[in-house]
């Protein structure tokens, strides 16, 4: 069974933010919350790198692990998704996160929050599968139209990677053994509890 | 004479009260029956949501649109 997996090879990511447009045009997300983001390391200095950061989809979930609602489930390709209707907007999904992935709307008063929103791997969540009401509270669903995430796909440097994890881990290490050693697969042993070793 | 009329007069705006009230009562239920059928086609495209065992399936799939992404990726 293939398990979806992100790879972002900083090595290769120039910061343009097409990822974070990208996964906000196709799953009409709304102001103020950034289901992608870029992140730069020692901006302006030399070893710069930058980071396109999401929802890792972890093996296991730490999000998951603390919803005390148990909003969060992980499907049999192992992509990390949440029920709205359960959600109660609590936010110790994102005091659990080590990626700080979970995203709140802020409506309301009174500090309320709102559902929590997160990256879906474009897998939409538990409505039917690419309808309206799917599409409105979570997004596109481009895995079950047999596509892979938009923030990957639309990368012109390629260095976002998405897909079946065995396939990207042989893809940059491919490039590690042209290119040399680089700056790792950030994020990897965090949220897969394993490394790519070329 | 004049308490009979008074009675009657007394009668009759009651009546009329209530035949107002009488209308107002059909119209609005003729207009929450209306209204049903409304709510109803307006609910009717919220499909069920998945069960337990739908929400969990795999759906990535290889398709080719997937392998042209692994293979451009190569490059």
């Amino acid at each position: 069974m293939a398990r979806m997996k992100f790879l972002c090879d900083s090595d290769r990511c120039i910061e343009c933010n097409a990822c974070v447009t990208a996964c906000k045009n196709e799953n009409e997300v709304p102001w103020g919350i950034n289901r992608r983001r870029v992140i730069t390391l020692n901006d302006g200095k030399p070893g710069e790198r930058s980071i396109s950061m999401a929802c890792m989809h972890c093996t296991d979930a730490p999000c998951a692990a603390v919803c005390p609602v148990s909003c969060f489930y992980t499907t049999a390709d192992a992509i990390v998704l949440h029920d709205k209707d359960l959600c109660i907007g609590c936010g110790y999904c994102f005091y659990a996160c080590p990626f700080g992935a979970p995203q709140f709307p802020k409506v309301g008063n009174f500090g309320g929050r709102g559902k929590m929103d997160k990256c879906t791997y474009c897998a939409a969540g538990p409505e039917q599968d690419n309808s309206a009401a799917e599409y409105a509270q979570y997004g596109a669903n481009r895995i079950a139209e047999g596509k892979l995430p938009l923030c990957a796909e639309m990368c012109s440097t390629k260095a976002l990677l998405a897909g079946d994890g065995d396939i990207i881990a042989s893809i940059y290490k491919e490039r590690v053994q042209t290119r040399g050693y680089g700056a790792g697969a950030w994020g990897w042993r965090t949220a897969y509890r394993e490394t790519v070793d070329a | 004479m004049q308490d009979g009329n008074k009675a009657a007069g007394e009668k009759n705006r009651v009546a009329e009260r209530r035949g107002f009230l009488r209308t107002l009562g059909l119209a609005g239920g003729a207009a929450a029956a209306a209204a049903a059928p409304a709510v109803a086609q307006a609910q009717a495209p919220r499909l069920r949501k998945e069960t337990d065992a739908e929400k969990v399936a795999a759906r990535y799939r290889e398709t080719d649109h997937v392998k042209a992404f692994y293979r451009t990726n190569r490059y």
